[in-house]
């Protein structure tokens, strides 16, 4: 190093300085990428169909089926994007909201035989508790992830099984009858034309995007999930960020069993198992990475709303639910190979300036 | 870790590399626990009809188990079986029938192609696994309703529906006829063969080298690109190969079947030790985590239980198995399943792969 002339070593710090520059910019535009390509293929998509059979798919109809079927999964996804952005995954969201809309039918079922009115005005604490199942079922995820040290896909693989296990058991494998009525309304509820399940919708995106991007948590969430050493040596409690994110999670599970069953008055054990590897598709198309450290609400949301129109789409030009699910695959490689090269250009640059000074030393 | 005494050593090998040993005394304590419980649990018809639903499940658990070591995880393979059997049964009712032989040959050029696309996509750009195979899950499964059939196929082709109905082992017991499905040998010698090739050849352990770390095994002279393209038509082939004993042995053809239960498979697979990491795992441990799993259903039923609770008890087992490892691996300092702390590689497949490495 020492023989080295200080010109040199001006030009390496110059070099360095132009390159950490540079990342900074890239990162940045990386950021707002996820989230404006994403509104790039909501747009195209829906102009894609729009174009090709507008009678069918701009109908009130087909944009409020759009917006009525997307929430419960688009909450789902941000529950996986959440568990996504510490560097893990949530495999049992799904069983998670299938055992709370389980309970808040079984609960009412039960209070309504002795007392129907009773049962709606109990209404309020039945979501609740359809809620605290979702806590609970989360809880139970961020002890075994945090505490026991369990790898995230293991841990929520096992309790995915035995949440949906308990779940079928219980209902027989059979379907329930019978939510509150007040939730169906809700369900059914439009607001200037919008559907109150979509709205329900964004006003959790919402507060999640807050959560992430303005608050202490969601800012150790993602330290921990871009680098879990450097979290622990900068003093972030990875146990604790852990243990919140699955509780979030778990949460977000619960309130989709409860739009499960505003959407559907019904709930049975294995509704939505496609939903489990959707969800995950979702969420990287989103931009979230699932290595973590990065992913952003508004992307999820878009990569819901962008599934779901090209889905409705599909249905109105008649292609088939098969023809979708090849749609579905091929977007999302064809997303993750874009972001490959991409992100392989980005980081020539930076590689190559290096090479000659480890080869001078 | 050898510093406690050698009785903790002869202990660890009979534990085994991937806690081989313990999962053995589980299957032994379940098989007896339900034998004093029921003594229609312990009888050759009983034994036969569990070794004859884990033949399926078994050879999906070898494809699994290889990309499992590998370090991936695949979520495809259920897709692939699907559309390289009923292609081949759609293939066979309706334009020749080629025979037993010549329809695996064909479902095993199916399944090698739809592997090839997995491994392309995933060496090329070197993607992660689950993704891609999400991907390719999804296009394999609507490529095959949308272009081959949507059909219900009830009569298997001639050459197919006779070995539906062949056994190699029949026994008559106490007036109860005791069947064991000709299957059961084709899953046999797959076991065998992936044994053998994991642990006695160079691709093998450049699967478990590639597990180990990728970037190492790279330096270390393997060609990684080449072994991930060559181990995913492999494990598309096995594949194929399940798909075709799940339709032999069901006696029909449904595009429908298969998917979805992916995930069943996966936890049997780490049941039997295979480290979600890569680098660990071995066919005798994920042998006995299938049948376990097996028994458990088995046993449940027998003992009254509704079979609704099998997927619990499969849960249960996989958290309280994983968890006792990962606790143990705590208390000594090591991390293993976990990525609450650092992800400290540890020294133990370094050295049993150096070990079985110097016996090959």
């Amino acid at each position: 190093m020492n023989k080295r002339p200080s010109s040199t070593n001006a030009f390496v710090r110059f070099n360095d300085a132009v390159g950490d520059q540079w990342s900074q910019i890239s990162d940045r535009l990386l950021v707002s990428r996820g989230a404006s390509r994403m509104l790039i293929l909501v747009i195209l998509s829906f102009a894609f169909f729009a174009a090709l059979n507008p009678s069918v798919f701009l109908s009130p109809l087909n944009l409020q089926n759009i917006a009525v079927a997307s929430p419960e999964v688009g909450v789902i996804a941000i529950a996986m994007m959440l568990a996504m952005l510490t560097g893990g995954i949530d495999l049992s969201l799904v069983a998670i909201a299938n055992l709370s809309a389980i309970t808040i039918s079984t609960l009412y079922s039960a209070v309504a035989a002795g007392n129907p009115a009773a049962a709606e005005q109990l209404t309020p604490v039945l979501v609740l508790i359809g809620l605290v199942v979702g806590l609970l079922g989360g809880l139970f995820n961020g002890f075994l992830v945090s505490r026991v040290g369990i790898t995230p896909i293991l841990a929520t693989l096992g309790t995915m099984q035995i949440y949906n296990g308990i779940a079928v058991a219980w209902t027989g494998g059979s379907t329930l009858y019978g939510s509150p009525e007040v939730l169906t309304a809700i369900g059914h509820a439009t607001v200037a034309g919008v559907p109150m399940l979509f709205i329900i919708f964004l006003l959790t995106a919402g507060v999640i995007g807050v959560v992430v991007s303005r608050t202490p948590l969601g800012l150790r969430i993602q330290f921990q999930g871009a680098n879990p050493v450097a979290a622990r040596y900068s003093g972030i409690n990875s146990r604790r960020v852990l243990m919140s994110t699955h509780v979030v999670a778990g949460l977000l599970g619960g309130l989709a069993g409860v739009l499960f069953i505003a959407r559907n008055p019904t709930a049975s054990a294995d509704y939505g198992a496609s939903y489990v590897l959707l969800v995950i598709v979702i969420a990287v198309l989103g931009g979230t990475n699932p290595a973590g450290g990065f992913g952003t609400v508004a992307g999820v949301v878009l990569a819901t709303l962008t599934l779901q129109i090209v889905s409705s789409g599909f249905t109105a030009v008649r292609l088939s639910a098969y023809e979708y699910a090849m749609a579905q695959g091929v977007i999302l490689i064809l997303v993750m190979v874009a972001d490959q090269v991409t992100w392989r250009r980005r980081r020539r640059p930076q590689t190559t300036p290096v090479d000659p000074v480890a080869v001078g030393t | 870790m050898n510093t406690s005494g050698s009785s903790v050593s002869v202990l660890r090998r009979l534990r085994g590399a991937n806690n081989e040993g313990v999962l053995a005394l589980i299957l032994i304590g379940l098989v007896l626990a339900m034998s004093a419980a029921n003594p229609a649990f312990f009888t050759l018809p009983t034994m036969f009809a569990i070794v004859r639903s884990s033949i399926v499940p078994l050879i999906f658990a070898l494809g699994v188990l290889i990309v499992i070591i590998s370090g991936g995880i695949d979520v495809s393979f259920a897709a692939i079986a699907v559309f390289a059997a009923y292609t081949t049964v759609r293939f066979s009712t309706s334009i020749t029938d080629p025979g037993l032989i010549g329809a695996f040959a064909l479902a095993l050029l199916v399944g090698a192609g739809l592997g090839l696309v997995n491994g392309a996509v995933i060496a090329r750009f070197k993607l992660p696994t689950l993704i891609v195979t999400l991907g390719t899950q999804g296009i394999f499964k609507g490529a095959l309703l949308t272009y081959i059939g949507s059909r219900y196929i009830a009569d298997l082709p001639g050459s197919m529906a006779a070995v539906s109905t062949t056994n190699v082992v029949e026994i008559s017991v106490d007036g109860r006829d005791a069947y064991l499905h000709v299957m059961a040998v084709p899953a046999l010698l797959l076991c065998l063969a992936v044994a053998w090739m994991l642990r006695r050849t160079m691709f093998g352990r450049g699967i478990y080298a590639i597990g180990g770390d990728q970037e190492a095994a790279r330096r270390a002279g393997f060609r990684v690109v080449r072994i991930q393209v060559l181990m995913y038509v492999l494990v598309g082939m096995l594949a194929a190969v399940g798909g075709m004993a799940y339709q032999i042995m069901g006696r029909s053809s449904s595009p429908q079947e298969l998917v979805g239960g992916e995930l069943d498979i996966i936890a049997a697979v780490v049941l039997g030790g295979a480290s979600i990491f890569g680098g660990r795992g071995s066919v005798l441990g994920t042998t006995l985590g299938v049948l376990v799993v097996q028994v458990i259903g088995n046993s449940l039923i027998l003992a009254g239980v509704p079979s609704a609770w099998q997927r619990a008890a499969v849960g249960g087992l996989l958290i309280v198995g994983v968890g006792v490892q990962a606790l143990a691996a705590k208390k000594s300092g090591r991390r293993v399943h976990t990525n609450v702390d650092d992800p400290a590689p540890e020294p133990e497949p370094e050295a049993e792969r150096e070990r079985e490495g110097a016996r090959a």
